[in-house]
This record gives C-alpha cells, sequence and structure tokens, in this order.
C-alpha cells in the first residue's frame, strides 16, 4: 500500500464512520407536524441572513429541487447588486406563466429585516413540504410563486454590518441632500462608542430633567414639575460633522422606497419621501417590469415591520374610491382569517388605521394591476408575553430584555468624551430588537404568516370547464353551452381591473366545430344572450367571478373532434375535450 | 469699428440667408444640422439625453459662459407636442437668435434649450401619410384590448392627409355650421335641431370593435403622461408616468440641474395670454391643484409682460393646461415658475365665433389651401351609406405658414430674455462693522433680492428639489463667538430682504457669501 492508496483508505474510512453517525443520529429525530423533516436544505430560523445569505441560501433550495425551483435576477440596486427572485411552482404540471401566481417580498424598507427570512421560510416549506404533503403538492401543481426576500438589498446589508438605529436606514443607499444645504450626505450618524448600534447620549446637566431608575439604571426617568433632575438627553449617537450646529440631519438619503410607485404617485411636498417620478428606483422598477411582464399574478404579500398587522389598502383616503365593495368582501374575508392564523396581529385599512400615504407598493399593485395585495407589519409585542402592551413599549421591553434575553438587547450607559458635548453617557437599545423578532420568536411567526400567505394563493382563481350541453336545434344546427366556474375566493379581475379595462378579458374558445354565432350567457333560463359578432368561436368574458361560474354559448352547425378552452391572464388555463 | 460692423453684416447676411432658403418647417436631419452647428460656439454645450424607441436623438443644450452652473437658468422647451411643429422652430431659432444676436444676455443668466421632445410623432409632419401625431414609437394598447395599436388611421381618399369623415346618417349628431357650411357642429339637441352626419376621424374598424381609430398606431405622448393629473390607463398616457425613454431621460437631467428658476414651453397650453387663477379651496387640499396666492402674482406679472411683447392679440386661448402636460408639471411638480404659450394662433376674423369656421374665413382670405373638400369615398364599414372624407387638413391650424415664424420668434426671444432679466438678483447693503471694545466686532448686512420675483416660487420654497439660499462665512472658528457659521434661507420675496450679523473676536477677515445656483450667489470679504 502506497502513501496514495492509504490516503484513499482513510478518506473512505472517514466518510463511512460520518455517514454511519448520521443516519444513526436521524433515527433518533421524530416528525413534528407541520415541519419539513429530514429537509435538503437545512436553514437555521433563528438568526439573519446578509443579502448575500439570503441569495445563498435560494440557491441551495434552487440546487436540491431542480423541478420545484429556479432563480433568476430581475435586475440591479443602486450599487449593482443582482435582486433574486425565486419561482417556485411543479415544472412538471405546466410553466409557471401559465398558472395563477402569488408574488411574495420582503424588506422594502431595509431595516424591516425579516420580511427577508420569512419570504425565505416560504420558499423553503413550499419545496421541501411538496414531497410529503397532499395540499402543498396541489398548490404547486395549480399556482406559481415568484418569490424576492429582499427587494433593497443595499440597504438591507447596511442595516446589518454598519452602526444603525432600528429604523436606519428605511431607505436605499441613494445618498441624497437632507437638510436642502447643497452637500449630500455630509452629517451622518457617528457610532462613537464603535459597537455597530448607534444607540443613546445622555449627559449630567444641574439643568437636566431626568434621573436614571435606582432602580435600574437602564430606565431614564422624568422628574416631576417641581423636582430638580440630573441627566438630559442629547438625542441618538452622533456629532455634528458639517459644522452646521446640527447633529446627524444629513444621513443616507431622507427618500422612502414605498412612497416611489405608480399608483397615485405624489411628489415629495406632497408625499414625503417620494423621489423624482414613479419608479426612480432601479429595484421598484425592476419588481414593476417584472409584474408586467407576468400578468398571471393574481396576488401579492409585501412584508414590513412592524405592529403585528394585515394590511390592505388604500394607503391614500383620496384613494377610498378605488376599492370597492365586491374586492374589499374579498379582501376581508381573507385579511380575517389571517387574524385567527397570526396571534396579535390584526386586520387593518392603511389610510385609516395607519397613516395616509400615497405612492405605496400594495396600492400600486392593487390600483394599477387590480392585484389583491396585503402587506403584513411583522413583529408584535404581544408575542413575548401575550399582552396588547401597544408598540415601543419602553417597560415592556426592559423586562423582555430582563427575563427573556437576559441582557442581550441593551447596551448599557458607558462614558464618552465627545468633541462638542464633553463628557456623556452612550447606551440603549440595539438595532435589532424591538422592531426584529428575538431568535427564539422567528420560526414561529415565520411559519403563521407564510401559511397565511399559502391561503392568500390558495385563494387565486382555479378555473375549470365543469358541464358543457349539447341541444339539437334542427335544421342541422347545434347549441353548445359551457359552463366555466371558478373554485376560489378571487376573481380572475378586480372591480378596479374591470374599471379600466387593465387586463385582457378571459378567452373561452371552441375548435373542432363549425361557428354560426357565439353568445356570453347573461341569464340561461330567462335566455338572455350577449351575442359577439366578430370572431365567435372565441368569446371574450369580462371576469369570472370568484366562486362563481360564467355560461357561454354557442350555435354551430357541424362539430368533429369538439375542444373547449379557457385562457385567462390571472385566472390560468382549463380545457375541456369531448 | 467699421471692421466690426462689416463683419456684423456679414453674420447678419449668413443668418438671414439660412432662414430664406427654408421655405417650410424642417425634417429631423435639418434640426440636428442645426443643433450640431449651434454646437460650434463655445457657449453652447451640446448633450444627447436618450434616442427614443424611435431611433431618435433628444437633444439638450446649455447654453451660457463661466460657471454656467451657478447662475440662474431659463429651460426654453420645443415639441412636447409632436404636431405643433411650431415650437420645434420657435425653441431652435430663440437659441440661435440668443447665440448670434444675445449673448450678452449670458453674462448673468444660463439657458437651457430642449427643442425637440417629440421626435417621434414630429416626422408624422414629413412623412408620406401625414396627421397630427403626439405618440412615440412604442407599440401601446390603446383600447385595452389586449391587441396593440390594431386601429389607427386610413386614408380612405389617398391624398396622404388624414382628415375628418362623415356619415351621412339621420340619427347621427352632427350637422353643419350655419358659419361655415364646410364646417361640423353638434346638432343642438335644446333647440330642437335634427343631425344629418356620424363624424369619426377617417379611418376604417379594422379590429371590428364597433368603434373608429381608437387604438391609434402610436405610442405615449409626451405631453400626456407625466405626473401631474396623470390620466392612468387613457389612450397615449398608458399605465404608468414618467414611462418613456425621453420623458424619463428629460426628468433625469432636469432634476440635476439645479439652477433653473422658470420653465418657458412652446405647447398648445397658454397661461401667458391669461395667467392662471388661484383657488384657495384647491391650494389648500394635499394635492395641490391650483397655483399657489403669491406665485399667481408673479405670473399675472409676466403675463402681462408678455402681452406687452407679443403683437398678436389673444383669442380662444382657453386651454390652460391638460393632464398629465409638461408645463403644468414644471410647475406643480417641479416647483419652478412655469410658463406655456402656443406662439401662433388664429385671430379673431369677421366675428366668427366657432373655431374652425373663423379659422377657415382666415385662411381663406390669405389664399391659403387649408381644406380638403367633402368627397364621397367607398367604406368597407358603411355598405349602403353614404361616406365622405374631408375637413381641416392636418397641421395648418395650429402651426402658421413658415414664413410667418421669423416674426413669432423674434417677439418670443425678445419675451424670453426680458423674463431673464427679472430674474433673482441677490444683493449686500449696508455692510457694517462696529467695534465693540476688547477686540470685539460686530458685522452685518442684509442680504437684499433685487428682482420683482423671489427668489423660490411659493411652490419652490415647499420642494425639496430647489435648493435653499445657504449663507456661509468663512472665519476661523475660534474667531466666530456668535452668528451662524452656516445658515439656510428659505426663500427672499421681491425686492425683499433679511438681516444677518456676526460677532468676531481678534483681527482678520471674514468672506461672506450667500446664494443658490437658481439664484445666483454674491460674496463678499471684509476686513475686522
Amino acid at each position: 500500500m502506497n502513501i496514495k492508496q492509504t490516503l484513499t483508505a482513510l478518506a473512505l474510512g472517514a466518510l463511512a464512520f460520518s455517514s454511519f453517525d448520521l443516519s444513526a443520529q436521524q433515527e433518533n429525530y421524530f416528525r413534528a407536524i407541520g415541519t419539513p423533516h429530514k429537509p435538503k436544505v437545512e436553514i437555521a430560523w433563528n438568526r439573519y441572513y446578509s443579502s448575500e445569505g439570503l441569495w445563498d441560501w435560494m440557491k441551495k433550495i434552487a440546487q436540491a429541487h431542480p423541478n420545484l425551483a429556479k432563480i433568476e435576477s430581475i435586475g440591479k440596486s443602486v450599487e449593482g447588486r443582482d435582486i433574486l427572485t425565486i419561482t417556485i411552482t411543479d415544472f412538471s404540471t405546466g410553466k409557471d406563466t401559465d398558472k395563477p401566481a402569488m408574488w411574495i417580498d420582503g424588506n422594502i424598507h431595509s431595516n424591516e429585516i425579516q420580511g427577508g427570512e420569512f419570504s425565505l421560510y416560504a420558499a423553503w416549506y413550499l419545496t421541501e413540504m411538496h414531497a410529503d404533503n397532499q395540499f402543498i403538492k396541489q398548490l404547486l401543481k395549480d399556482k406559481t410563486f415568484y418569490i424576492t426576500p429582499t427587494i433593497n438589498p443595499d440597504a438591507r446589508n447596511n442595516f446589518f454590518k454598519e452602526p444603525n438605529t432600528a429604523s436606519s436606514p428605511r431607505s436605499g443607499m441613494l445618498v441624497l441632500d437632507n437638510d436642502g444645504d447643497g452637500e449630500n450626505g455630509e452629517d451622518r450618524m457617528d457610532d462613537l462608542d464603535g459597537d455597530g448600534h448607534i444607540t443613546m447620549m445622555i449627559r449630567k446637566s444641574s439643568t437636566g430633567r431626568f434621573i436614571k431608575d435606582p432602580l435600574d439604571p437602564r430606565r431614564l426617568m422624568q422628574v416631576g414639575p417641581d423636582q430638580v433632575g440630573e441627566y438630559e438627553m442629547l438625542g441618538q449617537e452622533g456629532i455634528d460633522n458639517d459644522g452646521d450646529g446640527q447633529v446627524n440631519e444629513d444621513g443616507i438619503g431622507y427618500y422612502d422606497p414605498n412612497r416611489d410607485w405608480g399608483w397615485n404617485w405624489q411628489p415629495d411636498y406632497i408625499q414625503r419621501g417620494a423621489l423624482k417620478y414613479p419608479f426612480t428606483l432601479p429595484e421598484n422598477r425592476a419588481v414593476m417590469e417584472f409584474v408586467m411582464k407576468h400578468p398571471n399574478i393574481a396576488g401579492a404579500q409585501s412584508f414590513h415591520n412592524s405592529g403585528g398587522m394585515i394590511l390592505r389598502g388604500p394607503g391614500a383616503e383620496e384613494d377610498v374610491n378605488t376599492y370597492n365593495r365586491e374586492d374589499i368582501r374579498i379582501y376581508d374575508a381573507i385579511g380575517k382569517i389571517g387574524e385567527e392564523m397570526i396571534p396579535g396581529y390584526r386586520y387593518l385599512t392603511v389610510y385609516k388605521d395607519l397613516y395616509s400615504v400615497f405612492g405605496g407598493e400594495l396600492d400600486w399593485f392593487y390600483g394599477n394591476r387590480g392585484i389583491f395585495t396585503y402587506s403584513n407589519e411583522l413583529m408584535v409585542s404581544y408575542l413575548y408575553f401575550n399582552k396588547q402592551a401597544g408598540r415601543g413599549n419602553q417597560e415592556e421591553q426592559l423586562k423582555v430584555d430582563e427575563l427573556l434575553t437576559f441582557g442581550d438587547a441593551f447596551v448599557n450607559y458607558k462614558e464618552f468624551k465627545h468633541p462638542q458635548f464633553g463628557m456623556v453617557e452612550i447606551g440603549g437599545f440595539k438595532k435589532t430588537f424591538g422592531r426584529a423578532h428575538p431568535g427564539f420568536l422567528l420560526e414561529q411567526d415565520a411559519h403563521r404568516n407564510v401559511a397565511f400567505t399559502l391561503y392568500h394563493a390558495y385563494h387565486t382563481p382555479k378555473l375549470s370547464i365543469t358541464e358543457v350541453n349539447e341541444v339539437d336545434l334542427g335544421g342541422g344546427l347545434k347549441e353548445v353551452t359551457a359552463t366555466i366556474f371558478n373554485e376560489r375566493m378571487v376573481p380572475t379581475h378586480a372591480s378596479q381591473d374591470l374599471k379600466y379595462q387593465i387586463e385582457r378579458p378571459d378567452y373561452v374558445t371552441i375548435s373542432g366545430a363549425k361557428v354560426v354565432a357565439g353568445f356570453v350567457v347573461t341569464d340561461e333560463d330567462m335566455k338572455k344572450y350577449t351575442e359577439q359578432i366578430a370572431s365567435p368561436e372565441k368569446i371574450a368574458v369580462a371576469n369570472i367571478p370568484g366562486m362563481g361560474a360564467v355560461k357561454v354559448r354557442w350555435i354551430v352547425s357541424s362539430t368533429q373532434n369538439m375542444r373547449i378552452t379557457v385562457d385567462s391572464a390571472k385566472g390560468g388555463k382549463a380545457s375541456w375535450k369531448k | 469699428m467699421r471692421k466690426y460692423l462689416f463683419f456684423g453684416l456679414l453674420l447678419a447676411t449668413t443668418i438671414c440667408g439660412k432662414t430664406f432658403a427654408q421655405n417650410d418647417y424642417p425634417t429631423l436631419s435639418q434640426v440636428a444640422q442645426r443643433i450640431q452647428k449651434l454646437s460650434t460656439d463655445p457657449a453652447v454645450e451640446l448633450k444627447t439625453l436618450t434616442k427614443t424607441a424611435g431611433g431618435k436623438e433628444i437633444y439638450a443644450l446649455k447654453i451660457g459662459t463661466g460657471d454656467k452652473d451657478q447662475k440662474p437658468a431659463i429651460a426654453v422647451v420645443g415639441g412636447v407636442e409632436g404636431f405643433h411643429v411650431l415650437s420645434v422652430e420657435l425653441a431652435l431659432q430663440f437659441a440661435e437668435k440668443l447665440v448670434g444676436e444675445h449673448s450678452e444676455a449670458l453674462t448673468s443668466t444660463t439657458f437651457y434649450v430642449f427643442p425637440n421632445l417629440s421626435p417621434d410623432a414630429y416626422a408624422q409632419y414629413h412623412a408620406a401619410l401625414k396627421y397630427e401625431r403626439r405618440g412615440n414609437a412604442v407599440a401601446v394598447d390603446h383600447d385595452r384590448d389586449g391587441a396593440p395599436g390594431d386601429n389607427g388611421y386610413s386614408d380612405l381618399n389617398g391624398d396622404g392627409l388624414i382628415t375628418w369623415m362623415r356619415v351621412t346618417d339621420p340619427m347621427g349628431d352632427w350637422t353643419t355650421s350655419k358659419e361655415d357650411p364646410r364646417v361640423l357642429v353638434k346638432a343642438d339637441r335644446s333647440k330642437g335641431e335634427a343631425g344629418k352626419y356620424q363624424v369619426y376621424k377617417e379611418s376604417v374598424d379594422n379590429d371590428k370593435d364597433g368603434k373608429f381609430a381608437e387604438d391609434l398606431n402610436e405610442g405615449i405622448a409626451f405631453n400626456k403622461s407625466l405626473t401631474y393629473k396623470f390620466p392612468v390607463f387613457e389612450p397615449l398616457a398608458g399605465d404608468i408616468a414618467v414611462s418613456q425613454l425621453e420623458s424619463r431621460a428629460l426628468l433625469d437631467y432636469l432634476f440635476e440641474q439645479w439652477n433653473i428658476f422658470a420653465f418657458v414651453t412652446f405647447s398648445p397650453a397658454n397661461n401667458l395670454s391669461t395667467p392662471l387663477k388661484y383657488s384657495a379651496g384647491d391650494a389648500r387640499k394635499r394635492v395641490v391643484t391650483s397655483i399657489l396666492e403669491k406665485d399667481q402674482v408673479s405670473q399675472a406679472m409676466v403675463s402681462d409682460m408678455y402681452t406687452k411683447t407679443i403683437s398678436a392679440k389673444a383669442f380662444q386661448q382657453t386651454n390652460q393646461g391638460t393632464n398629465g402636460d409638461f408645463f403644468q408639471w414644471a410647475y406643480f411638480h417641479f416647483a419652478r415658475f412655469s410658463f406655456s404659450t402656443p406662439g401662433y394662433w388664429t385671430p379673431e376674423f369677421k366675428g366668427k365665433t366657432n373655431a374652425e369656421a373663423n379659422f377657415l374665413a382666415w385662411s381663406d382670405s390669405l389664399k391659403q389651401d387649408s381644406f380638403v373638400p367633402w368627397t364621397l369615398v367607398n367604406h368597407p364599414d358603411f355598405p349602403n351609406q353614404q361616406v365622405e372624407v374631408g375637413g381641416i387638413k392636418p397641421f395648418v391650424s395650429t402651426n402658421p405658414p413658415f414664413e410667418k415664424v421669423d416674426e413669432i420668434a423674434k417677439q418670443h426671444t425678445d419675451f424670453i430674455l426680458k423674463l431673464a432679466g427679472m430674474q433673482p438678483k441677490l444683493e449686500f447693503h449696508n455692510l457694517k462693522t462696529e467695534a465693540l471694545g476688547n477686540g470685539l466686532t460686530r458685522i452685518s448686512v442684509d442680504l437684499f433680492n433685487n428682482s420683482p420675483l423671489p427668489t423660490h416660487s411659493e411652490m419652490g420654497a415647499r420642494s425639496r428639489w430647489l435648493r435653499k439660499l445657504r449663507v456661509d462665512v468663512a472665519v476661523p472658528s475660534e474667531s466666530l463667538i456668535s452668528g451662524e457659521k452656516i445658515n439656510l434661507i428659505t426663500s427672499l420675496g421681491a425686492f425683499e430682504k433679511t438681516k444677518m450679523s456676526w460677532l468676531v473676536k481678534g483681527k482678520g477677515n471674514i468672506t461672506i457669501k450667500a446664494g443658490a445656483p437658481h439664484a445666483g450667489f454674491v460674496s463678499q470679504t471684509v476686513t475686522f
């Protein structure tokens, strides 16, 4: 045995040992209900990933499930990163574009990070559950999922890798002139203590109005109107870099990527955060162009944080009439189920329950494309102690960090010699606490939000030709009546779509028959029909309502191998053969 | 002196010679040649912003001397409507006259000229089939039936022009005008008047949907696709505002030119013969749809100057903006002073009230051939009805005969130069240094806007896309005892001043600099 052979033998031996170890171990794994067992791609769901981290998992998923998943770049970010979308469907049962589809994205606001992991969870769950679960199997036969975990990859990385608060950056990485002085980004936040988090600066002062709680030095308390304090607040960690007498007033762009969408878009003086015109941002433009090229998208979810909300439009009060009663009934039906599926989350309407804004993503999806869309605001403090203590409740957060995260969420106050303020103390909650889930809550909330999104996707249209009746009219003529049924709640055309003819009609086509006349049946019993004179073999149907049917009727003079097909942009395809 | 005079004469002859050689509006390649020629002048910076879907260049000329970006600028815009060929010529001639005859204006003002934003549509003027076109060359499904551009015009009488067709039909809504039998008007049902005709643009129902020329074989109209009151989903507007190569390229460029304080657009809209009206209710709403109160005052002043400069008397100038257009965008969304004029309109003639009858009477008096007489044609969609094709020829009512353009261009050049004379003008006054003892000095000065226009329109003061006036003092930081090192001022009104003061210690120099690119800069150094 020479050296080479020895090495090979050793290597083989090691391999045998390790695989033996693995199988022995797996016998000690038992299936937990509702979770992929022995997934091909093992992902830890109790931590966060950079943009490249998310994309790495997407590539692994696509490699492990080539018949279910494909990756593509839909465009480039401001800093030139590829924006990756994973398409998930059972490709053996038809092209992705022939099936009604669900769009899922996350992280439009760069600090709202967990939309990335939640979207990734959806991709992982669908592919890893497919082999073992009948519902998922059928879902991927019927539907397509286009999942883009981060549509703001540059600033997602900035959030993790650079010093930030829980709320910064909200924009992407375009550096603009926030304070109108002609210079861009010349006075950003400064991580004075070098811990990667921007926290608060306080200073001892004889005229201060705060004291530190003697029982908990993390807590600053306001003194009474008749009491003398010990500390004053100086705001967020930073210095006056440009000498204009203000601290941190010109960071990365002030803009908001969720004010950049082309439905009732308004400029910045009306809608703060808007840029130059709709889809100024290349990231949003990439999504818009993808959606325009995929008219099969019938539902959409855009994950944000935080507060535990399932939001629908309108975003702006001025847009109230865009959403009419029939569509709101469907929104409500799905949204209310969501409230049950995700504890602590409430189903709300943006303009009246949150704030009234123009140029939001969900309004574009619905108003401009007729796509039923929700935005879930992920993470709610209810998940901590099953109590509604309210968003950003400091008392509760201090308690969480004491009892559940053992001080991991807070930077204790430490003295720092500030070049402009003199001796200050720096401390406060870390950027990854409050809006982001702590690790132990991530997987559960991801699962529940994804389950809601799958329910939403399930209810995009599903068309079938349920009945074809033939009646002999004599004189060599025959009447053929076909019933097309939509087995799900979402119609092929939202009422907004019908109002503006956004998407082409659905076509019901007969072949193998000599067509003399064609009709849409308006009332079969009363024999009311609307005739289509031009091209009667291809009947245009304006809409196939949710859980409803449409009938079309032809008068034909002869038939041979008669076949009827339905072709709907958002409803997919169906066919019937004699 | 004699030498200069001779040279001047020579130059004038060259320019005149050039103009006289032309007897019709230029083709795109002639426009390009003139732009290239302009760009040989050292004051002219030529940039191609993009190429349209039809492969045609969108040009931007930046004309100025010295530090061009730090002087207030006026942007002159033509071709926002492709059929308004006059507007391209006016913009172009303005640039030529500015460089050739008025270069002294460049000392204090920079000019941007965008001669043609609808070159795809403009080309139709010189095409074999001529019609008033607005859309660019992209394929658009205007009637939203799933098939783009499947019902455009058809030249039924083979005259190379798209006019109108009338179908004799007792159920039709149209009848002949009492002012001119060639003109068709809606029958006045309230007076019991019967109709005689159905009227359509000259076309065939190609897609068999019962409608005529409803899905034109042209794309998006520049002047209907900007963000202010964007008419979403309407024909020629499309689904998304600013969706086209040319509109995005122009806006991307404009958003980087911080020195533009006013726009002059040659387009069918007119807010110069009569200024826009202020409505308190519409100005107060979140989505503002009325000119703001102070801006109305400025605009009325400019309008007054316009009517004194331009000899043509306004007649039937009722278009003060249409949804998605450019001139309103420049004010309502770009927050600059924005003025628009068609440059030319038919004058009031022989007391005719109907615009077409007025036009024909006037045109007849000039012995122009502006009308295609109604002539019978065979129409496949009306096999048993009488169909006639005819009407006013395309282009003639919005564009004057070419020989009239010179005078119009001259007057409008004067107007733009007078507008430049009104631009914001910052000055320092009452500069004082007071010794307070012990080496302490108070320096005070008034910053004054010596102009009938404010430094920022009221709208501009709300916008992030106009810079604030920035006052910087250059002085060692240990010398500055009080007063701002950097001070931002939102706006200075017409002939308004603001007082500023600083306390400095010791001896030295202090330089005070104030301004913004669109308002210009002033600077002064004081010794203390």
